[in-house]
């Protein structure tokens, strides 16, 4: 004799196993949004990646515009006969080469010559191997002072003058002594500038994020910023400062209209939501109804059809516009150092969002519908720019620069790392050296 | 239409950031590990908090899952640790007298009297528990773990936890019978 008992454990194990209850709705609310998580390597991998491609881009562009001006230079060489003629330099041959002691003094001393005074044309008469000239024009200037280098001297140097012989002064003698660069004494800059700048969006693998990108449009921002430079070397300068940049888009094919407190009034944050490629829109507005035809706009409304009601067409696009503070850090190679000089510019940027706004119409019939949700507060952006220095004076520069800019973290982590717009636009500001 | 979407496209998109599907996630298993919550916090305010807690929890770890077991299972285990945490640092877990030896039911697959408990009438048993015969009983003949790994989970000793699950079998036990109106049978042998 026993007693028969359940075994509660499986009775209570089975009768609960699919058991469901309805969670309170307010929970869901409650659930903050959670942004996408990266692993930090895939930000630094990209940083990295980013520094070595504008370290090769200038590498590059250094390399490219110097042997450019070698040619340049070689055109200028003449031979007796008078022809110009060029000649390609091996690279390999532009290690500086001993001087032969048969050669004639005259050529030795040579390499003066070749820091020409900017306001003379001058041509290297003798004929010699336009290679060594080249090469002997990277030797240091000091170097020819040192024991068993030879002299240069005033009366080595012959020099042709709009196409006669004239000789050498000991004044163009010593025109002809390089200059030691004024710019080196004034190593800080200040400057202003602003840029007009138009934002992309790449495509993307999402299918929906691309479907809603094909409802926006790039709308152009204006970007203005203020500079503080101090430079490393003659031609590298770091700089720094504060900017303000807005990126945004239209939304093209939403519909409001306003009016809708008058029929509809509850207490809420927002009434409509519209769907973007970065972010959620949320229109805080409660008096406007918004419609579209893509499925993007989606609505609290709830017992009451807003489009049976008589409201009036405020506007059939929604402007969603985002400012950043801006500060960057940037390197700024000079490629070409002269009056018309060559920038060559690159860095991050750290933005921290001081604006984020939604709204309608233009001018004074603009109408406010609200702010995008899911919009990262912080985003560091990568930017190249390749720019043309004008000195106006020794103090004065006008800079104009195209800038290509890749923000690295995405706007907006709705649609988590596909989303990273970029933007092109042309800097141009002035800058004063101290 | 939730039902359509493939749950690792849900949970890629809850990777990439979309509120979209982190809220399709939600809708699809919340019920389910709302449930769950209810049979540890014991009243409906405390399994809110445990469920609201552990659905931040879960799409902070979601990059965690492996895609290897029951994802289910995965966020279960999840709601089922927030639960712990919250009972912990609540409440004081007395002692009571260890009890080396506890008298296992008999395996009884044929629970066929019992088919007609609603699963209602069964949570809201181990909702009325004390909490930590409670806590004891959901870990042991709910989710399977042994007397070792809830001593460990709940700071008790294994003599504790026995006596605990013993205790709260024979309160649930009784108002099984109260409700099915089954009493203790005599069966000759």
């Amino acid at each position: 004799m026993f007693e028969r008992e359940p075994n509660i454990d499986i009775v209570f194990r089975n009768g609960l196993k699919n058991m469901e209850v309805l969670p309170p709705p307010d929970v869901w609310d409650n659930i903050p949004h959670l942004p996408a998580r990266r692993s930090r390597l895939r930000v630094v991998t990209g940083i990295a990646a980013g520094i070595a491609a504008l370290v090769s881009l200038t590498l590059l562009a250094n390399w490219y515009l110097r042997s450019n001006n070698d040619e340049t230079r070689l055109a200028e060489l003449t031979f007796p006969s008078g022809e110009l003629q060029a000649v390609r330099i091996d690279g390999t041959a532009s290690a500086p080469v001993a001087i032969s002691d048969n050669l004639p003094a005259e050529t030795a001393a040579l390499p003066a010559a070749i820091d020409k005074r900017a306001d003379e044309e001058v041509l290297i008469a003798p004929a010699v191997e336009p290679a060594r000239l080249l090469a002997d024009e990277d030797m240091n200037l000091s170097n020819r002072n040192e024991p068993g280098s030879l002299p240069a001297s005033a009366d080595d140097i012959t020099q042709i003058v709009a196409g006669r012989l004239t000789g050498t002064t000991e004044d163009q003698a010593l025109a002809l002594t390089p200059a030691i660069p004024e710019a080196t004494s004034q190593r800080f800059i200040v400057g202003a500038s602003m840029s007009p700048s138009m934002g992309f969006s790449s495509g993307s693998e999402d299918m929906r994020l691309s479907e809603l990108m094909n409802g926006e449009r790039s709308r152009p921002s204006l970007t203005t910023g203020l500079t503080f430079g101090y430079k490393i070397s003659d031609r590298l300068t770091i700089q720094s400062g504060i900017g303000l940049s807005s990126i945004g888009q239209t939304i093209t094919g939403v519909d409001v209209f306003a009016g809708l407190s008058d029929f509809y009034a509850v207490k809420s944050s927002y009434l409509y939501s519209v769907e973007t490629a970065s972010g959620l829109i949320l229109a805080g507005n409660t008096d406007l109804y918004l419609a579209d035809g893509q499925e993007r706009v989606e609505t609290r409304v709830q017992g009451a059809d807003p489009s049976k009601y008589q409201l009036t067409q405020v506007g059939d696009d929604i402007q969603q516009v985002f400012r950043y503070l801006e500060l960057p850090l940037m390197l700024r190679y000079k490629v070409i150092d002269s009056k018309l000089g060559l920038n060559l510019s690159g860095g991050f940027a750290y933005g921290l969002l001081v604006d984020n706004m939604a709204y309608t119409g233009t001018g004074s019939d603009m109408v406010q519908v609200g702010y995008t949700e899911g919009v990262n507060i912080h985003n560091l952006s990568s930017q190249l720019g390749l720019g043309m220095e004008y000195n106006i004076s020794s103090k004065i520069s006008f800079n104009l620069e195209p800038v290509f800019k890749y923000y690295v973290t995405p706007i907006s982590d709705i649609y988590g790392s596909f989303y990273k717009p970029y933007s092109v636009g042309v800097w141009s500001g002035f800058f004063f050296k101290f | 239409m939730p039902g359509l979407h493939k749950e690792k496209d849900i949970i890629d998109g809850c990777l990439s950031g979309s509120r979209r599907d982190q809220e399709l996630l939600y809708r699809r298993y919340a019920p389910k590990l709302y449930a769950v919550c209810l049979q540890y916090a014991g009243n409906t305010e405390e399994a809110r908090d445990v469920l609201q807690e552990g659905f931040i929890k879960i799409f902070e770890n979601l990059s965690h899952f492996s895609h290897e077991g029951s994802f289910e299972g995965w966020m279960r285990r999840i709601i089922v640790n927030t639960a712990l945490e919250r009972y912990r640092s609540r409440y004081y877990l007395s002692r009571v007298d260890d009890i080396d030896e506890v008298t296992e039911p008999e395996a009884d697959p044929d629970t066929d009297d019992f088919a007609g408990l609603e699963a209602y009438d069964l949570l809201n048993m181990i909702m009325e528990l004390p909490p930590k015969y409670r806590m004891v009983f959901n870990l042991y003949a709910i989710e399977g773990y042994a007397h070792r790994e809830i001593s460990e989970m709940l700071g008790i000793s294994e003599g504790t936890s026995k006596s605990n699950l013993s205790r709260a079998r024979d309160i649930l036990q009784k108002k099984v019978m109260i409700l099915t109106g089954v009493t203790r049978r005599m069966v000759n042998v």
